[in-house]
């Protein structure tokens, strides 16, 4: 395993990334010729495009690159696209390649798709950031976004131990910063603080499990009955697990629980989720739209690729068949999760605290997806599948209702419930976005967050932990209590005196289509999920 | 007997569906200013539609194969679910019974004068996923536009509705997705069930599918599931609420079409795929809709708002068209099928006369403020008086035939719980005579006098509806044929494992 130079384009998305925050940060540098509020605002914008363009850029070079969606065909005849045709000929040459890049960075089907979904979020991220501006030094903030994107599309493609911790840091210190961006606003600095705290013990919960993993490398032979190897990649644990004895299992068990445990607070799953509402709310709202749709994807990357790589051994089983190993625990999470979070949504009166815990809920809902993942060879593949698809999809319906939430306070809405009062009236795509929205997060069809859950749900069931669809099925139903709150007011109370909202136009365009891909993933839900099936398959 | 031939090479079904839905959608980017624009579009999406369901209705061969005007295309083939259409003598029914109801629906819809756009457009998508649930013969497909129905149900409710709007939409909501909940965890269970993958109905219902034992498991969630939207008792709470609180139109849907979605789900899933399920809970199910009927009827009954005695009814008529189904007996399930249509247009009639005729006029439902109208409004005494008898079971209306039906097919099985039900026909006869002579007879209150005349659309749409009660009172033929021949394979697959006792 050497690195050679025709390795380099196999991280081209990453390498791009890199460069483009510093392409940023180094192009607003140039800029401070002037500090009155309309020169900070015009390098605001300038930084938001750029990284926009950017991002758009480098999402295009992904999606061809990953070669998910088409495959470009061998030259035949020269036309007048001969030259671009060939530079994406190219492009997916050096793409997707069978064995990890020095057996630590994957370079598979699902680093593909998650780099076209955690850049696609990070796109529509700086799209609505675009219009909502922070305060002071807006350049640093669009650095901050492109490193934890880095960082999250690391996460996705981690074989190994040290990389995982290094990417998960690299996105959760810029996510830091960001979540406490505002800092003239004392909500927003206890936000950040918060986080910076939780962050912080669940990082050093993780690393400790981690530590253990590796430990366990080091204490057990190898398959062939030879020394050990000690090695921090997820193949040299997952041996190690395989040829483990029972006294052994114990230690591994405990390790792979500090990991769920470390990566269960970035998910915000319950008992570990008491950040997320204070957090969503005190930070800007397109931070947490961020935080809520592509940091919360990334751990899960990051989570099914430790589970799935590493610890196939001691995956076990959760439902008829026994209640072991790490099946049982997401299991016992998802269903804590969703009741907890469900439940504790129902009495919220602020918008972005209820759509907090709807977030923590649709955690539970990945938890649960992440179940099956510990099956056999075609049940893990169509619950991966499954699993995706759910992926894109809750991050596409946590964009638009956050992002609409975040167009509203940009419009001088505040916060609360009643604020909504007659917003069908006051801008009526608004009002159709946050409803699709929230539509699709309460699964109700045609929308596409119908399709993923059934979809969750069928895999879950196969698993044998048919009596957590059951759970989940029961919460829904509560779930849809507390987003019938949010479209009360929206549909059902009158405007009374309260202002006509306006609407940005990116911020419009953005949001819209965010809402009619929703609407699309859920009328037509086969390419997507032939998407997510090559995905998988081609790892 | 087929009477048009249409072209096999023309998606028939899709078009009835897409109509409505691809006007509903166009009339949804409308400003609200193009008010004449948008009910023009709308009650024609809504005319073509039951023009198309008729054509289909006519073009359907009795003496073919079960299934006819089958379209399948690949939706989620990852899931084993397709895009998979096809009719047979049930469908027909409901179709025409979706059209019938959508036309008048539409008619009645003309006074709406706030946000018009949003209105119509989720008025059709109703229609629309009414239609859509109607056709489907993919299970997956079927709850996915049956659910369809839910957010522009409760969004017609809670936006454009009057008493307790926000409570009655909600109420409405949570107790749909409690139904939802249980269909989709039988419908997973189905799936993996069968060991086939699939969600094709016809593959599911195919004889003797599923062991016995997970059939009485699984027969009760699933017809629990529907028949909470066909407000079985003791889960009708959020009909007499929902109907009173929605619009006229949205309360003609939501009894007249919404309720029938309901019971043809459990007759088409519950027990059409799991018969030997339903063997097993004939009984239970049978004592429970007979008192419903009679209940629903009892407390139509001390109603003393008309709306609401009109959604008690409805609830009992539905306990009767369910008793039909869970008697077993073919003649039941057909009295059941004829339930549903009759009861669909009379029960959107009778809405049509409270909630739009009367209501918008006299501002007040309450029997005792009312009187006397007749004399102001005599067209609209005459219609209320052609859908009450209908819904008391006279003969020469689409309802005789339907409670007929229903009785004779109890009878078979449970004749004690046929005279129970029986019951509830006086009860009808009581409560809808009281309403006619306290609304339209005796004296006019000074407050109620002058009130405006009606308007044409009201007209139409009475008549419309008034029309259909008499032609299929009249000639039962033109729907019982069909419904036989609908009903015929699930009957017979019933009685194979729970076959009817003849009497001595």
């Amino acid at each position: 395993m050497m690195f050679q130079l025709s390795d380099v384009p196999r991280l081209l998305p990453e390498l791009m990334l890199a460069v483009l925050a510093l392409l940023v940060l180094g192009s607003d540098v140039l800029e401070r010729w002037a500090d009155d509020p309309t020169a900070r605002r015009e390098r605001g914008r300038a930084a938001a495009q750029l990284t926009s363009i950017g991002l758009g850029l480098i999402w295009l070079v992904a999606l061809v690159q990953g070669g998910l969606a088409f495959t470009i065909a061998p030259a035949s005849t020269a036309g007048p696209l001969d030259a671009l045709l060939s530079l994406g000929r190219n492009l997916q040459a050096g793409g997707a390649a069978r064995d990890a890049l020095l057996g630590a960075f994957a370079t598979d089907g699902i680093t593909m798709m998650a780099r076209l979904v955690l850049i696609g979020a990070a796109l529509v991220v700086a799209l609505l950031a675009g219009d909502h501006l922070p305060d002071a030094h807006p350049a640093e903030f669009f650095t901050l976004l492109l490193l934890a994107t880095l960082g999250m599309c690391t996460m996705a493609a981690a074989q190994e131990l040290i990389i995982a911790f290094v990417a998960l840091e690299c996105a959760s210190i810029a996510l830091y910063v960001m979540a406490g961006y505002s800092a003239r606003q004392p909500v927003a600095t206890e936000a950040g603080m918060k986080y910076v705290l939780f962050g912080v013990v669940s990082s050093a919960v993780l690393l400790y499990g981690m530590s253990l993993a590796y430990g366990v490398t080091a204490s057990i032979g190898g398959a062939d009955g030879g020394p050990p190897r000690v090695n921090t990649s997820f193949a040299a644990i997952a041996e190690a697990v395989r040829v483990a004895d029972a006294t052994q299992r114990g230690a591994i068990m405990l390790a792979v629980t500090l990991m769920i445990a470390g990566a269960a607070y970035k998910l915000a799953l319950v008992p570990f989720h008491s950040w997320a509402p204070d957090v969503y709310q005190g930070a800007s709202p397109t931070v947490a739209a961020f935080l809520a749709a592509a940091s919360k994807t990334a751990g899960v990357f990051l989570l099914m690729r430790i589970l799935t790589a590493a610890f196939p051994g001691v995956a076990g089983a959760a439902g008829s068949a026994g209640f072991t190993g790490w099946m049982a625990l997401l299991a016992l999470l998802a269903g804590l999760t969703l009741v907890l979070g469900n439940l504790a949504a129902l009495p919220q009166d602020v918008t972005r605290r209820l759509l907090a815990y709807s977030s923590i809920s649709q955690a539970g809902f990945v938890a649960l997806a992440l179940v099956p993942l510990g099956g056999a060879a075609p049940l893990r593949d169509s619950a991966t599948v499954a699993l995706l698809y759910y992926l894109v999809v809750a991050l596409l319906a946590s964009l638009a209702a956050f992002g609409a939430l975040a167009a509203l306070q940009s419009a001088g809405v505040a916060d609360r419930l009643e604020d909504l009062a007659g917003l069908r009236q006051r801008n009526p795509l608004l009002a159709t976005v946050l409803t699709i929205a929230i539509a699709s997060l309460a699964g109700l069809p045609p929308l596409a967050g119908f399709t993923a859950k059934f979809a969750v749900f069928v895999g879950a069931w196969e698993a044998g932990a048919a009596w957590l669809v059951v759970v989940a099925l029961a919460m829904t139903v509560v779930a849809l209590a507390y987003y019938l709150r949010m479209l009360r007011p929206i549909w059902m109370q009158p405007a009374g005196e309260r202002p006509a909202v306006s609407v940005a136009p990116v911020t419009a365009v953005t949001l819209a289509l965010a809402a009619l891909a929703l609407i699309a993933l859920g009328v037509l839900p086969g390419p997507l999920w032939h998407l997510a099936q090559a995905a998988v398959l081609a790892r | 007997m087929k009477l048009v031939d249409l072209a096999p090479t023309v998606p028939w079904l899709s078009l009835i569906w897409l109509v409505p839905l691809v006007t509903g959608t166009l009339v949804a980017f409308l400003p609200d200013t193009r008010r004449q624009l948008i009910r023009t579009l709308g009650t024609l999406a809504a005319a073509v539609s039951c023009v198309l369901a008729l054509l289909v209705t006519l073009g359907y061969d009795p003496g073919g194969p079960r299934y006819q005007f089958i379209e399948q295309l690949p939706w989620l083939p990852g899931l084993g679910a397709s895009y998979l259409l096809g009719v047979d003598g049930i469908s027909l029914a409901m179709l025409m019974l979706n059209g019938v109801v959508l036309v008048a629906a539409a008619l009645l819809s003309w006074n709406i004068t706030e946000h018009e756009s949003s209105y119509w457009a989720l008025l059709l998508l109703l229609g629309a996923g009414a239609y859509a649930v109607f056709v489907s013969l993919d299970l997956l497909v079927l709850l996915v536009c049956y659910e369809l129905t839910l957010l522009p149900k409760v969004l017609l409710i809670g936006g454009w509705g009057t008493t307790r709007r926000e409570y009655a939409a909600t109420k409405l909501a949570l107790f749909m997705m409690a139904g939802s909940a249980l269909l989709i965890a039988g419908a997973i269970a189905l799936y993996f069930g069968s060991a086939m993958r699939t969600f094709d109905l016809r593959l599911l219902s195919a004889h003797a599918l599923f062991p016995v034992e997970f059939q009485t498991r699984w027969f009760l969630p699933l017809f629990l599931g529907f028949g909470i939207l066909a407000g079985i008792v003791p889960f009708h709470g959020w009909a007499p609420t929902g109907h009173v609180a929605a619009p006229t139109a949205a309360s003609m849907m939501l009894a007249g079409v919404m309720m029938k979605l309901g019971a043809y789900g459990c007759l088409r899933v519950a027990i059409g795929v799991l018969p030997a399920g339903a063997a097993a809970w004939l009984a239970p199910l049978a004592v429970v809709m007979a008192l419903g009927a009679v209940l629903g009827a009892a407390l139509a009954m001390v109603q003393r708002d008309i709306k609401f005695m009109v959604a008690y009814s409805s609830i009992g008529h539905m306990a009767l068209a369910l008793l039909g189904f869970v008697s077993g007996s073919r003649n039941g399930m057909i009295g059941g099928v004829l339930q549903l249509f009759a009861h669909g247009v009379l029960t959107a009639l009778l809405f049509g006369v409270v909630g739009r005729m009367l209501y918008d006029r006299t501002h007040t439902r309450q029997m005792a403020e009312l009187g006397g109208l007749r004399q102001v409004l005599p067209f609209a005494a005459l219609l209320f008086t052609l859908g009450g008898l209908s819904s008391m079971g006279i003969p020469g209306f689409a309802g005789f035939w339907a409670e007929f039906g229903v009785l004779l097919g109890t009878w078979e099985r449970f004749p004690a719980l046929a005279m129970v039900a029986a019951i509830s026909v006086p009860l009808t006869g009581g409560y809808t005579l009281l309403a006619i002579s306290r609304v339209f007879f005796g004296p006019l209150p000074d407050a109620l006098a002058g009130l405006p005349r009606l308007t044409w659309q009201e007209r139409v749409a009475g008549a419309w509806l008034a029309a259909i009660l008499l032609a299929v009172g009249l000639a039962p033929g033109l729907l019982t044929d069909l419904v036989a021949g609908g009903v015929a394979p699930i009957a017979d697959a019933l009685a194979r494992v729970a076959p009817v006792v003849p009497l001595r």
